[in-house]
């Protein structure tokens, strides 16, 4: 059981991790191509033109579809409603990555929110 | 410049997406579920389990509702900021476990509805810090 525990988390933490990695190419995709909105027809098919040009765009879909298969296989051994609730881990991988990668200074607040998603994560785990 | 105003048209909006994201999760359980006879324990048997579940039409309408929900939050972040949206948007923590119960009958108990309420809390305090930082920076 306890092991079964520990291959459902892992696999969450892995899925969890490549849907970061999608989430950081997808921004450094946006932020590459210096967005503006604007309704206009030609614009807006220049700018998906661009964006569909752009290798890093791929990467991150590419991210998006294993993270998508590793859910599918988290769903088939555990329960939806631990599964989602553990998911939640991805913002604890886009906090260190905001972090570590982005040098993002974090505030007070968002110190006190990623801690309170950890301890529900550990509370959510020990059913 | 902050948009914090919340009409009435963008918490329905905001709504919405709370419900087709438990939609999304709740089918994407069931085209997994579909496929209870093909257990997952190494590379091969992954790619057999995938197979089944990517034909499942179940799977298909998920990822129709992520487009949708997609789509929603395009439009509603160009007219309220992420800070204000996000928490609104996140009873999906309690969406979920109710349709886990109502429609899957999966059990919950005590100690389980008390993490997800501080992952709820978590999930709201980091969105809020967001619009904290744009005021120190001013």
């Amino acid at each position: 059981m306890k092991e079964k525990l520990f291959i459902i988390l892992s696999l969450i933490a892995l899925t969890s991790f490549c849907d970061t990695v999608s989430q950081l190419f997808l921004k450094s995709t946006i932020d590459s191509l210096n967005f503006t909105p604007a309704f206009n027809v030609v614009k807006i098919f220049k700018f998906i033109f661009r964006l569909i040009i752009t290798p890093r765009l791929w990467l991150g879909l590419i991210f998006s579809v294993i993270s998508l298969c590793i859910w599918l296989v988290v769903l088939s051994k555990a329960d939806l409603n631990f599964a989602f609730s553990a998911d939640s881990m991805h913002y604890i991988f886009i906090a260190l990555a905001s972090w570590l990668i982005l040098k993002e200074r974090f505030t007070p607040l968002r110190w006190l929110g990623t801690g309170l998603i950890v301890t529900g994560i550990v509370l959510v785990s020990l059913n | 410049m902050f948009k914090k105003k919340v009409t009435f048209k963008i918490l329905l909006l905001l709504i919405a997406s709370d419900i087709l994201e438990t939609a999304v999760h709740f089918f994407f359980k069931k085209s997994v579920l579909a496929q209870v006879n093909l257990s997952v324990f190494d590379l091969a048997s992954a790619g057999f389990f995938l197979k089944a579940v990517f034909v499942s039409p179940f799977l298909w309408m998920g990822l129709f509702t992520v487009v949708v929900i997609f789509i929603i939050w395009s439009t509603v972040l160009t007219k309220i900021d992420l800070s204000v949206a996000v928490p609104i948007a996140s009873f999906s923590y309690i969406l979920v476990p109710m349709v886990s119960i109502i429609f899957l009958h999966e059990q919950i108990r005590a100690l389980r509805w008390l993490g997800t309420l501080f992952i709820l809390a978590g999930v709201i305090f980091v969105s809020l810090s967001s619009k904290e930082r744009i005021i120190q920076a001013k």
